[in-house]
């Protein structure tokens, strides 16, 4: 892949990952946040492809095709499949409101920048200079899972934060070693199940998806 | 070419973009309303009923409120005389507009929304309440809008490392990887949330509503009879012809002319028409299948401009 | 070969557990495999404090003086907790509270758990320790929410969303790590094992270990419990079930702070002792000081026990961050005896439950008179873990406060002893408050099975005999220490 063409779709995914991250804090309908959330898996999956095929690595390419197997369709499926099942599929009014949250969200990206110059100075390439993207990312996944109440923004500020670290990981070190990568996504995904295994079951004994309403354990 | 012959020159190309964004501007409602009555499956009025319009508010009395003063008259004026300054200088025809070392982006886009501000106060000056109501509304909308209009002009800027619009549409020309960069691409997002949020399109504003207390541009002008309200129909649509020329010479900038040339600039004029008609048509179809936002959720949508706006400087910054 | 049997042990008899449907014996099979488990620890110790660390896979595993010592942490503990399980199971299954399959699940995970925690200790490679780590998160979220009541959910929900939050962080750490490592000159050799890590140590970039080390300290320190990400800890301890709790609270908060340690001798050969020492000290004496706060008001007696965890783990925050052989020998002699007194005090509270069908302590009364074993175990156990001697964590904390002393954090010692006298106060009066009183009359007085007290008194005497000599482990704990001390 030639120089200008590689950085600029570098840029372009890394940029739709960080977008689809502020999405997430900006649409209140959670299906529409699902599907921010597909497509920053099929970019994240995106960015460790163009990176594989630039340093000519299958196995980089091979864990980009699971990526985007597990984080574009089969997360978000599940997510779908709760979100379907739970009626009112619009986030309540958050703890922060929606224009302060991206007001945030905004201040966080200049957090992340500031944060991680070392790792930008130790890296002098294209892809060192995106890391800042995905620390943003990170922040703001962060972030959501604090100011929203649905158990299902919770869910999705963890992939949020867990997508952000993986673009970290191919960005600067184009991916750990395999067996951590592999074992990195399964923990991710097996995640995503008990979470979803916990939704269920709370929405089936006591009807409730909103955590604000489980509050028994108090000092 | 000498000093004169330049100045003759660049008249006519100002006169042409003048002509072409007034004259357009009104074909442009109307294409846009044809659109739309086609898509909910009406007739519609014909493309050139507002040309029609205006001419004929344009004959009629001109009425004032008692107790308005200069102000109220003013507003009107004040608006078409921006909107005919920004289309002499903006790069919509040519590369080379006249006074092109003047067209920074900054002064341009703030010089359209003096138009606003202007329109505004006129209204304020009648004392009606529906006039405060709208005055107000429309400029809490600018105040939310124009922070992230001033970030998302810096995004474009940062790479190009100015901000003198011909500049950036020539370099638009000559390098077109420059227009998928991530900043570029995220600070035009934000242009588009910006262009409907100043002029009064869904969802943000229903421009063809009746119902007062939904309104928040057409308060504004209410009160506004005969030639003035000739005046703000046509300042309005040149308003948005030039915010809407704009973008698209910044995202799809081919067909402007980069030469001098008269056969150029007549392909430049007629390319700006074509591109602007297709982003006016995308904008009809798109108002069609949205509802308006209820007021307190459009600090919302605008907060949403912004952040885009700022992910795009600080990619602009990062990625250099 | 040996470390390979660690693994294969229990995770045999959980596929065994998983294949039978629940009976006693397969619940004493378990046991009986965290005990063989505690036996090859012991020989692990033996090959090890003498020779070099045991290898399996190429590197994958690999069991120093450290490790061999956290396998007999795992496996006393678990013996213990597997123990328990068995009663806890059978009240459960006559109680009708709990099914056949729910029982069956319990035991493999437990298996799991316990291998999944295994495998973070004797795992050679930072890597494979993280997802070690997570795989704990992942099975025990399951287990604290087993009994499926509305708060045990609501526990079990907190504890994932911000573990995972945590192990994330942790994950981006070692991936920093990593990049540094990368960046240091011989590309082709860098991974993630640790010794090869350690040894590229004083070469790594600084500026993005600070960032690393900040973030595995946030990362990991949110599994061990460490303030201000403890907010999990009381939820989830006091909702699981109680040999689940002496399991989390004994073992895995410590085998997460044994990632930490790893990490720690790697940053101090980076950075320099003094960020590392900085940020142990912060979070250690914030978690001493948020749960001496809070300690006061509990009222529920699961609760307290899971707050005085965050105390303890404060401890050997501030333990690790003096960083010297003695702190080092001391922080573990500590683990193992707040893991025994901790897990100890946990199935007896599992115990009083049983007996009295309440968490509360203003609602359970007297319990020497009315249940002397029970009580007397609990007394002893309160004892055993406010450090009061004989019991061992008297020796360990006085060596810490000693080598904090000694290296110039005074200070920080000297605020953890008076907030270790705020808890001992809070403690002491929720204790006298259960155990001391007479009886109503005409109540008899109930006898607690010896089956289910000889293990508990069993290792309340190990505590103090550790505390009095420490001969069996003295040559392990310095071995140990040796591995990450400055």
């Amino acid at each position: 892949m030639n120089g200008p063409a590689y950085a600029s779709t570098l840029e372009l995914m890394s940029g739709v990952i960080l977008v689809c991250a502020a999405v997430t804090l900006w649409r209140r309908s959670l299906p529409a946040v699902v599907k921010a959330l597909a497509i920053q898996g099929f970019a994240l999956g995106a960015v460790a492809l163009i990176l594989g095929i630039r340093q000519h690595d299958a196995v980089l390419i091979v864990v980009a095709c699971l990526v985007m197997a597990s984080k574009g369709v089969v997360i978000p499926t599940l997510l779908g499949r709760v979100v379907a099942s739970d009626p009112p599929s619009r986030e309540a009014t958050p703890i922060v409101n929606v224009p302060a949250s991206l007001v945030g969200a905004a201040a966080l990206t200049f957090l992340a920048y500031g944060a991680t110059q070392p790792v930008v100075a130790l890296i002098p390439t294209t892809a060192g200079r995106l890391v800042p993207l995905g620390f943003a990312t990170l922040l703001i996944g962060f972030f959501s899972m604090v100011v929203r109440r649905k158990a299902i923004s919770q869910i999705v500020g963890l992939l949020l934060v867990d997508n952000g670290i993986a673009l970290v990981a191919f960005l600067a070190t184009a991916g750990v070693p395999l067996l951590v990568e592999l074992g990195a996504s399964l923990d991710v995904l097996l995640a995503v199940v008990v979470l979803r295994v916990l939704a269920a079951q709370m929405w089936s004994k006591f009807g409730v998806l909103d955590l604000d309403q489980l509050r028994e354990l108090r000092d | 070419m000498t000093g004169f012959q330049n100045v003759v020159a660049a008249g006519l190309v100002a006169g042409a973009q003048i002509v072409t964004v007034s004259v357009g501007g009104l074909l442009l409602v109307g294409v846009m309303r044809k659109v739309r009555s086609h898509l909910e499956g009406r007739v519609g009025p014909p493309i050139h009923q507002p040309l029609l319009d205006v001419r004929k508010l344009f004959t009629k009395q001109r009425m004032h409120p008692e107790q308005a003063s200069w102000v109220f008259g003013a507003g009107p004026v004040v608006l078409v005389a921006t909107a005919v300054v920004v289309a002499a200088i903006s790069p919509l025809a040519t590369t080379r507009p006249p006074l092109g070392r003047s067209a920074d982006f900054f002064a341009i886009v703030f010089v359209l929304l003096l138009g606003s501000v202007s329109l505004a106060l006129g209204a304020l000056d009648t004392g009606t309440p529906f006039g405060g109501m709208g005055s107000s509304r429309a400029m809490t909308i600018g105040a939310l809008a124009e922070p992230a209009l001033l970030v998302a002009i810096l995004a474009m800027s940062i790479p190009a490392h100015t901000s003198n619009l011909p500049v950036l549409v020539r370099m638009g020309l000559a390098h077109p990887e420059m227009i998928a960069s991530p900043a570029r691409i995220l600070a035009l997002g934000s242009f588009v949330v910006i262009i409907l949020a100043e002029s009064g399109r869904l969802p943000i504003d229903n421009p063809s509503t009746h119902l007062e207390l939904t309104m928040i541009h057409e308060a504004m002008v209410l009160e506004y009879a005969g030639p003035d309200l000739g005046l703000v129909t046509l300042g309005e649509s040149m308003r948005l012809t030039l915010l809407l020329g704009l973008l698209v010479n910044l995202l799809v900038p081919w067909g402007v002319a980069d030469r001098p040339g008269a056969v150029s600039i007549v392909i430049g004029l007629g390319a700006l028409a074509g591109k602007v008609a297709l982003a006016g048509i995308a904008i009809a179809t798109f108002e069609v299948f949205t509802a308006k936002l209820r007021l307190f959720r459009v600090p919302e949508l605008l907060a949403g401009g912004f952040v885009l706006a700022v992910l795009g400087a600080v990619t602009a910054l990062v990625v250099r | 070969m040996l470390a390979l049997v660690v693994l294969a042990v229990p995770f045999g008899a959980g596929v065994a557990s998983a294949v039978a449907p629940w009976r006693r014996w397969v619940g004493w099979l378990c046991t009986a495999s965290i005990g063989a488990v505690l036996v090859c620890g012991v020989g692990l110790a033996v090959r090890v404090v003498h020779g070099p660390p045991v290898t399996a896979f190429g590197g994958v595993l690999r069991v120093d003086a450290l490790s061999a010592f956290m396998v007999i942490v795992i496996g006393a503990i678990g013996v213990l907790a597997t123990w328990q399980s068995v009663r806890y199971l059978d009240a459960e299954l006559a109680a009708g509270r709990c099914s056949q399959r729910h029982a069956t699940l319990y035991s493999v995970l437990v298996q799991g758990f316990v291998t999944a925690m295994l495998l973070a200790v004797v795992a050679g490679n930072v890597g494979v320790m993280w997802v070690a780590v997570e795989a704990t998160t992942i099975i025990t979220t399951f287990l604290v929410g087993h009994r499926r009541t509305r708060g045990s959910l609501e526990a079990s929900w907190k504890y994932i969303a911000i573990c995972s939050v945590g192990i994330a962080m942790a994950f981006l750490g070692t991936v920093l790590v990593y990049l540094a490592a990368l960046h240091v000159g011989h590309h082709e050799h860098a991974n993630l094992d640790w010794t090869s890590l350690m040894a590229v140590s004083h070469h790594l970039d600084p500026g993005v270990m600070r960032l690393a080390i900040a973030l595995l300290v946030l990362g990991y320190g949110t599994k061990v419990g460490l303030a201000p990400m403890h907010s999990w800890l009381p939820d989830a301890h006091s909702q699981a079930p109680a040999p689940i709790s002496a399991l989390m609270s004994g073992v895995l908060l410590t085998v997460a702070f044994y990632a930490l340690l790893r990490f720690k001798a790697i940053a101090d050969g980076a950075l320099g002792v003094a960020l590392p020492r900085a940020l142990l000290v912060a979070v250690g004496l914030l978690s001493l000081v948020v749960a001496a706060s809070l300690l006061l008001s509990q009222r529920d007696y699961k609760r307290m026990l899971a707050y005085h965890s965050v105390e303890h783990m404060g401890l050997i925050a501030l333990g690790a961050a003096a960083g010297t052989r003695l702190a080092i020998a001391a922080v573990l002699l500590h683990i193992l005896g707040h893991g025994l007194a901790k897990g100890v005090l946990f199935l007896t509270s599992g115990e009083i439950l049983l007996a009295e069908g309440t968490t509360e302590i203003a609602q359970v009364k007297a319990l020497l008179a009315r249940r002397p074993a029970l009580g007397g175990v609990f007394a002893f156990g309160l004892v055993a873990l406010l450090g009061l001697p004989p019991f061992s964590l008297f020796v360990s904390e006085l060596n810490m406060v000693r080598a904090e002393t000694q290296v110039g954090l005074g200070w920080a010692a000297a605020i953890s002893l008076v907030c270790m006298a705020v808890i001992f106060g809070a403690v002491m009066s929720h204790g006298r408050h259960m155990l001391f009183g007479a009886g109503p009359d005409g109540e008899q007085v109930h006898k607690t099975p010896a089956i289910v007290t000889a293990p508990l008194i069993g290792a309340l005497i190990g505590c103090a005999i550790l505390g009095v000599l420490a001969w069996p482990l003295a040559g392990l704990l310095r071995a140990a220490a040796q591995v990450v001390a400055t």
